[in-house]
């Protein structure tokens, strides 16, 4: 193989891994370098974990500089900036969202034999969303594991509209992401295609009179959605509308 | 394996499970319990405090996003942080160069041989602070200032009026010699 073909089959980091992880670490990699190797990272474990241990190698040399507090406004910065603000979580609230947590873990279980996708996925529910909303407002969080919520969906009861935002979710090569819900002791009903745009849609009859209980879940189906109007791939991510 | 941060690490660790399920206040706690040090991370870096404490946004915004991935197996909670912190300061002192002044810090390997008590596991740093003593002083100079302060290979070159392949190589060397160093028996 000519050294311009191997560079070109191959990634950079092919012929030292070990040493392309530990200039990761270091910051030396030349940009497009760096930026290729941080986007390998997300799926590939043995690049992952070569970072991980130049990490942990290293550390202690970070570890010996002396602290500094922060400008009182930088915190505000960070609340600003991270979605959504829940209103004050009830008892009740905390129950339902560590019920969620562990629901996440069997989803996450139940994906490990699905397919790969590159970003872990989480899907933000929020339904009936007033800023001066009294006891209408529902709140789930799921993650999947891995990076950025995938979804925003809004099911607004006084407008009857269910808003889709997609912000992460990665659709598999030839692939569709259908939404769907669940009504209790109900056959899931199709919601739609997740775009990736932001996507309005007339709220289903059978939410309408509130949706209390109903689960969301996003599947893996052939492309332009399931065939038989159910779900018939993996569900790769779920959320359980939670009132708050 | 047991180690003196260990009680902390695990109190991190529980905020850091808490912030993947979308809990604010974990994520606050976690913030008082770490921004100081991270800031001082990114502060040897970026020199310019507004660009410094606007990267410190970045870190606490991407450790709510990335919370969920966070393996305690993989590294100590403070490890991930400090790891997020450092890539968040290069990658903005990349963007724009004249956040840094570049004139080194000397006194990385006498700080790190001095060691204080509560800061890292301690047979750690003492490893890192003989294996580094090992390594060329050379090589040593740019894996400290590359690690430490966020220099770049070109300015490592300039620094000692070499070719940036031969930092490249001199950083290579450097890290696998370090590598063999920590991991011999």
């Amino acid at each position: 193989m000519s050294g311009k073909t191997g560079r070109e089959a191959a990634p950079f980091w092919a012929d030292d891994p070990e040493g392309a992880a530990g200039e990761y670490v270091l910051g030396t990699l030349p940009a497009e370098e760096r930026a290729a190797f941080a986007q390998s990272l997300e799926g590939d474990a043995s690049l992952h974990a070569a970072v991980a241990a130049w990490e942990v190698r290293l550390a202690s040399l970070a570890a010996t500089v002396e602290p500094v507090a922060p400008a009182p406004d930088v915190w505000d910065a960070i609340e600003a900036r991270i979605p959504p603000a829940p209103p004050a979580v009830s008892g009740d609230g905390v129950a339902r969202i560590l019920t969620l947590e562990r629901k996440v873990r069997i989803w996450r279980l139940a994906a490990g034999a699905a397919t790969a996708l590159a970003a872990g996925l989480a899907l933000w529910l929020v339904v009936g969303l007033r800023p001066t909303a009294t006891d209408r407002q529902y709140l789930a969080v799921v993650d999947r594991g891995g990076a950025l919520p995938a979804l925003i969906v809004r099911v607004d009861l006084d407008t009857g509209t269910v808003q889709v935002r997609s912000l992460a979710a990665e659709t598999p090569p030839d692939r569709s992401l259908e939404l769907w819900y669940v009504g209790t002791g109900a056959a899931p009903r199709s919601l739609g295609l997740v775009t990736d745009a932001v996507d309005r849609r007339p709220i289903p009859a059978a939410l309408r009179a509130g949706a209390e209980g109903v689960s969301l879940a996003v599947s893996v189906e052939p492309k332009g959605g399931s065939p038989t109007g159910a779900p018939t791939g993996p569900v790769i991510y779920s959320g359980k509308l939670v009132r708050e | 394996m047991p180690t003196v941060e260990a009680p902390a690490d695990a109190e991190l660790a529980r905020l850091i499970g808490a912030v993947a399920v979308g809990d604010r206040a974990a994520l606050r706690a976690l913030y008082d319990a770490t921004a100081p040090k991270l800031l001082g991370i990114i502060l040897r870096i970026l020199q310019d405090r507004s660009a410094a404490e606007d990267a410190l946004q970045e870190v606490f915004v991407r450790v709510w996003q990335r919370a969920a991935t966070y393996d305690p197996e993989a590294a100590p909670t403070l490890v991930w942080l400090s790891a997020i912190a450092r890539h968040k300061a290069i990658d903005r002192l990349r963007q724009d160069k004249a956040a840094r002044l570049t004139q080194a810090d000397e006194q990385w390997l006498e700080r790190l041989a001095d060691g204080r008590d509560g800061e890292a596991d301690l047979a750690r740093r003492d490893a890192l602070a003989q294996c580094l003593e090992a390594v060329e002083p050379d090589q040593r100079d740019c894996l400290v200032l590359a690690y430490c302060e966020g220099w770049s290979r070109e300015e490592l070159a300039a620094r000692h009026d070499r070719p940036v392949s031969t930092i490249k190589t001199w950083l290579r060397r450097g890290l696998i010699g370090l590598r063999n160093c920590l991991e011999a028996p």
